[in-house]
């Protein structure tokens, strides 16, 4: 692959990652929803050139079912939970946001070294954007682990998610369809379990933030 | 020196055309720099319904400080005297070879992006110590919040421009202005566009822009860059001056020729000089207009928010510089 | 055919229950349901004890000794969970004014649970494998959260979180073995690639430095849903929040349906690399496991929450016993997936008993057990006997065998340290039972129903005679562990 193709996939995982780092940014909740649906519009891009570029009817239904559920419905989703909840900022996050950002560059040095045998194994211009998956993924643990909103989690859940599938898709160009598929309906039914249990939640609490979470701990 | 970079630049210029393009650079920075600061205060001006001064009227400032008579605090070392000297000095000696209106510029060999970025951080430096020596509060603060911002700014701008030499796979300035001019399809490449993004927050953050700093500001709370040099008078103070103004100049046109290299001169011949100098204005008047328009409808950051956005950036050019390094 | 019918089974009870209106021999239906898939896994078993290998649905399905002794665990655990499931489902719907939709809809998302899980284990492809341990997640998150109490929302939330990440690592993993196999020369493409057989007969040719990553990612999320250090903070809240039912469920046989999938990926890792390297990885998260449950069990006060942290201290003995990997090793940790899940689903039944008839589960509000209800009490007595890995029961052959494996592959110091955590849980549990159990009666005994009495002592009973003697079980057990021991 080379030429157009090779820049408009090299654009899309570009852009993945830069949307991770701007979910480490960003402390306004509906803008980590507005990065969500830009990434999963460039997953789905990037599907789509690769569908194209191999002929695979297979992997232009997974980057369908990608853009629908990625680009609009989980997205759509969260913003809505956003809108319905007071205070839609990430006010105290554990690790203030420049420290997090530090963190976040180193996180992107390692994966660049992690990714090695990955591209050892077999360079092309595909596999050596493999790093930027694996960044993408560090940096979704990495929100999960030090942000309180329950928006956030499931913001830091679904940067992890879009990460690995970036790698599937640039390793193998879409593992077998019907684990492909499996995956982004389980992304969809985790979205709306959480969904779910926030709403119960809120009817509970009043409104829903992670740190009344304190119940359970030892 | 001169004549073997003439030399090693096949087919290239004389020694002598060089030099002139440089001393011409020089010369468009030193103009140019003052006459973007008016232009985005008269842009300013006019987006909030003031007529706003003339274009010209920091060169008419500038004028004005130079005929005072120089004043400076009783405890002030020779330090107060040289840190403005030294601003302009490695400002000038950074437009000389910088590729802003030739790409052939002299001892274009050295033109090192760490070489620049190193100049640049010298006048920082002494700017700050500047502000340290006469030992009042305002100077200090300004100096300490000066370098705050500036220990995160600098790295930011040094990674991102290697971002863009990993592309090039040369970190001397004119021979990436040179790989962008032969390549255009690389701008619209992910490594391109993240680094873009990390240097616009780095040349507000450099050059004390709002959201970073209000250059129009005298709050005590506020003000970074006017808190430090609350101390220099007359001749002293037009020299900081002309140094801020001709960073700023030297960091827009580096930005606008290193992702819109076009117009730029690669012979140094009398045209083409002419042209590249037209295009070097016309880039930078039109950034310095768009930064003038986000100005106004922005607020400034709290202080202890820059460091957030300046890690930003600096977090975008190490992005970049790692996409470089896959999506060679 | 006998392959197909373990999944539709009790998928079809389950949708049965979706349809009728809740009532006690819907219940029951469950029950039925649960006893054809252990007598199915046995007849599995048996089969797969002559070295026949089954194949379903095209070979997307396929039991070897391995997936028919999974079967057979997953099917008596499910058995003696759906009796309970019948007694708190009469008590909280008459009791507790949740309707008998609630009724419903639990024992449809049970069986759901139930299929999911069978199916992991007879998947023939581990990208389908991944499929139904993920699955698993989203049909028991509202069964964690089914009272709807603060706490169980708070504790499915973070079941809900954790394994989803958790299960997304193992995810990528995955996909990194498939780019492994991709790149094999000869290797079948398409679909197949992630297939068992396909992969363990290519696994000499993988690249390795792929496959050290992949394995460690799948160490690290299959290992959460095991409930192993460093990613087991779900796993307490959870199980002492759910109903006991489905407690027993997950504690017994969940945990170890996502370590059968850390098996097979052993298996092939193991083919690239050599054993080493998978064995530092288990290592490394049994030992902070035990380690774990050790410093925490001391602390606990609530009887679910204890169970909890035993499962975990379980699961790092199991990932021990795995990382020795010898053919005995990984038979005793079979039998040991076995006992485990058989004494800790009769642990929470009796704890979820115990709820139904003191109404808390605080270790401090229900003394003298022994002498106010003799047979509930006796029940948890032996099975904390049996959990602490004393004879006469499986647990103390298993972990005999898994020290002795631990010891053949210079893993000696490793099995040390686990019986000093394990010394250590030792008086935690005295600690606790000694409070728990004994004690003056003050007032008389109370009888406890035969409903509830009769699946903790059958479990218990099939514990013991297990640690008796493994006749049954001892060819299956080898057969299993020789399909995941080269």
């Amino acid at each position: 692959m080379a030429g157009a193709p090779l820049d408009l996939v090299q654009l899309s995982a570009g852009v993945v990652l830069a949307g991770a780092v701007l979910a480490l940014w960003r402390r306004d909740l509906r803008a980590l929803t507005s990065v969500l649906a830009l990434q999963g519009c460039a997953l789905a891009t990037l599907a789509i050139v690769l569908a194209v570029h191999n002929g695979a009817v297979g992997l232009g239904v997974v980057a369908g079912v990608v853009l629908v559920a990625k680009g609009f419905v989980i997205p759509g989703l969260l913003a809505r939970a956003v809108r319905a909840a007071p205070g839609s900022r990430e006010t105290a996050p554990l690790v203030n946001v420049p420290a997090s950002l530090v963190a976040a560059a180193v996180l992107v040095v390692l994966s660049y070294v992690v990714a090695g045998p990955l591209t050892a194994l077999f360079p092309s211009p595909l596999t050596r954007l493999a790093p930027l998956g694996l960044a993408t993924v560090l940096l979704g643990f990495f929100v999960l682990v030090t942000r309180r909103k329950a928006v956030s989690q499931i913001v830091g859940l679904l940067l992890v998610d879009n990460g690995v599938a970036l790698v599937a898709f640039l390793l193998t160009a879409g593992v077998p369809l019907l684990v492909e598929l499996g995956t982004s309906l389980d992304v969809l039914l985790v979205v709306v379990v959480l969904q779910v249990l926030a709403t119960a939640m809120r009817a509970r609490f009043g409104q829903f933030d992670l740190d009344q979470l304190r119940e359970l701990h030892d | 020196m001169t004549a073997t970079t003439a030399t090693v630049v096949a087919g290239g210029p004389s020694a002598w055309a060089t030099a002139a393009a440089s001393v011409l650079q020089v010369g468009a920075v030193a103009l140019g720099g003052p006459l973007l600061l008016g232009l985005m205060g008269k842009v300013r001006a006019r987006a909030e319904g003031r007529t706003g001064p003339p274009v010209t009227q920091v060169l008419l400032d500038l004028r004005k400080l130079v005929r005072k008579e120089a004043v400076r605090a009783d405890q002030a070392s020779a330090v107060t005297a040289l840190a403005p000297r030294l601003l302009v000095a490695s400002a000038a000696v950074a437009a000389a070879f910088t590729p802003l209106v030739t790409t052939r510029p002299v001892v274009a060999t050295g033109a090192d992006a760490f070489v620049v970025v190193y100049l640049l951080l010298m006048g920082s430096v002494a700017l700050a110590l500047g502000g340290l020596d006469a030992g009042t509060a305002f100077g200090g603060m300004g100096s300490s919040r000066a370098m705050t911002i500036g220990a995160i700014s600098e790295p930011a701008l040094l990674v991102g421009v290697l971002a863009l030499a990993v592309q090039s796979g040369t970190s001397n300035l004119p021979g990436i202005v040179d790989a962008s001019l032969a390549h255009p399809g690389w701008l619209a490449s992910p490594q391109r566009l993240l680094a873009l993004a990390a240097l616009v927050v780095v040349v507000i953050a450099e050059t004390g822009r709002v959201p970073v700093d209000n250059p129009s500001t005298h709050l005590e709370l506020t003000m970074v860059h006017e808190a430090m040099v609350l101390e220099q008078a007359g001749p002293d103070l037009a020299l900081v001056t002309m140094g801020e103004a001709m960073r700023l100049g030297l960091l827009l046109g580096l930005l606008a020729n290193l992702f819109f290299p076009w117009g730029i001169d690669a012979s140094v011949s009398g045209p083409a000089v002419v042209v590249a100098l037209a295009a070097l204005g016309a880039k930078t008047a039109a950034m310095a207009v768009l930064i003038a328009l986000v100005e106004v409808s922005t607020a400034k950051l709290r202080l202890f928010r820059v460091p957030e956005l300046l890690a930003g950036g600096f977090v975008l050019a190490v992005v970049a510089v790692m996409t470089g390094l896959v999506a060679r | 055919m006998l392959v197909t019918a373990v999944l539709v089974v009790p998928l079809a009870a389950g949708v049965l229950a979706a349809v009728l209106p809740w009532r006690r021999s819907v219940g029951w239906a469950m029950v039925l349901a649960n006893a054809a898939v252990l007598g199915l896994g046995v007849s599995l078993a048996v089969r797969a004890d002559h070295h026949q290998v089954l194949v379903a649905l095209d070979g997307s399905l396929r039991a070897d000794a391995l997936s028919a002794f999974m079967v057979v665990v997953i099917g008596a655990i499910s058995l003696l969970a759906s009796v309970q499931s019948v007694r708190y489902l009469e008590v909280e719907t008459v009791r507790g004014g949740q309707g008998r939709r609630h009724a419903s809809l639990y024992s449809l998302l049970v069986q759901l649970f139930v299929t999911c899980m069978l199916f992991a284990v007879l998947a023939a492809n581990l990208g389908a494998l991944w499929v139904a341990v993920e699955a698993t997640t989203i049909a028991t998150a509202f069964l964690v959260g089914h009272r709807r109490s603060d706490k169980a929302l708070e504790a499915s939330w973070k079941y809900v979180v954790i394994c989803s990440v958790g299960i997304a690592l193992a995810f990528l993993g995955t996909v990194l073995v498939y780019f492994a196999a991709l790149h094999v020369p000869g290797h079948p493409t398409g679909g197949s690639v992630l297939n068992w057989t396909s992969l363990l007969h290519a696994s000499r040719h993988l690249d390795p430095g792929v496959v050290r990553l992949a394995m460690a990612l799948l160490v690290l999320g299959y290992g959460t849903k095991v409930g192993l250090a460093p990613m087991h903070s779900w796993l307490p809240d959870a199980h002492s929040q759910a109903p006991a039912p489905v407690s027993a469920l997950m504690s017994g046989v969940l945990l170890t349906v996502a370590f059968y999938a850390l098996l097979r990926f052993k298996a092939v890792a193991d083919g690239a690399l050599g054993p080493g390297y998978t064995r530092t990885l288990l290592v490394i998260v049994g030992l902070s496991s035990l380690i774990v449950a050790a410093s925490l069990l001391l602390t606990q006060h609530d009887l679910k929450r204890m169970l909890a942290y035993h499962s975990i201290e379980h699961m790092g003995l199991i990932a021990l016993g795995a990382a020795a990997g010898t053919t005995l090793a990984v038979a005793a940790v079979l039998l040991h997936v076995l006992g485990h899940g058989l004494a800790k689903a009769v642990l929470f039944l009796a704890s979820g008993e115990i709820a139904l008839m003191e109404g808390t589960t605080e270790i401090g509000e229900v003394p003298a057990l022994l002498a106010r209800r003799p047979l509930l009490g006796g029940v948890f007595g032996f099975g904390l006997v049996a959990l602490l890995g004393l004879p006469p029961f499986s647990l103390f052959v298993s972990e005999l065998n898994m020290f002795r494996g631990e010891m053949a592959v210079g893993l000696g110091w490793a099995a040390g340290l686990s019986l000093l955590a394990m010394a250590v849980i030792f008086t935690a549990v005295a600690a606790h039972g000694r409070h728990l159990l004994l004690g003056g009666p003050g007032a008389g005994p109370s009888p406890t129903s035969r409903l509830v009495g009769a699946p903790l002592v059958s479990g218990l009973v099939a514990c013991a005679v297990l640690g008796l003697s493994a006749w049954p079980l001892q060819s299956l057990l080898y057969a299993a562990a020789r399909a995941v021991v080269r």
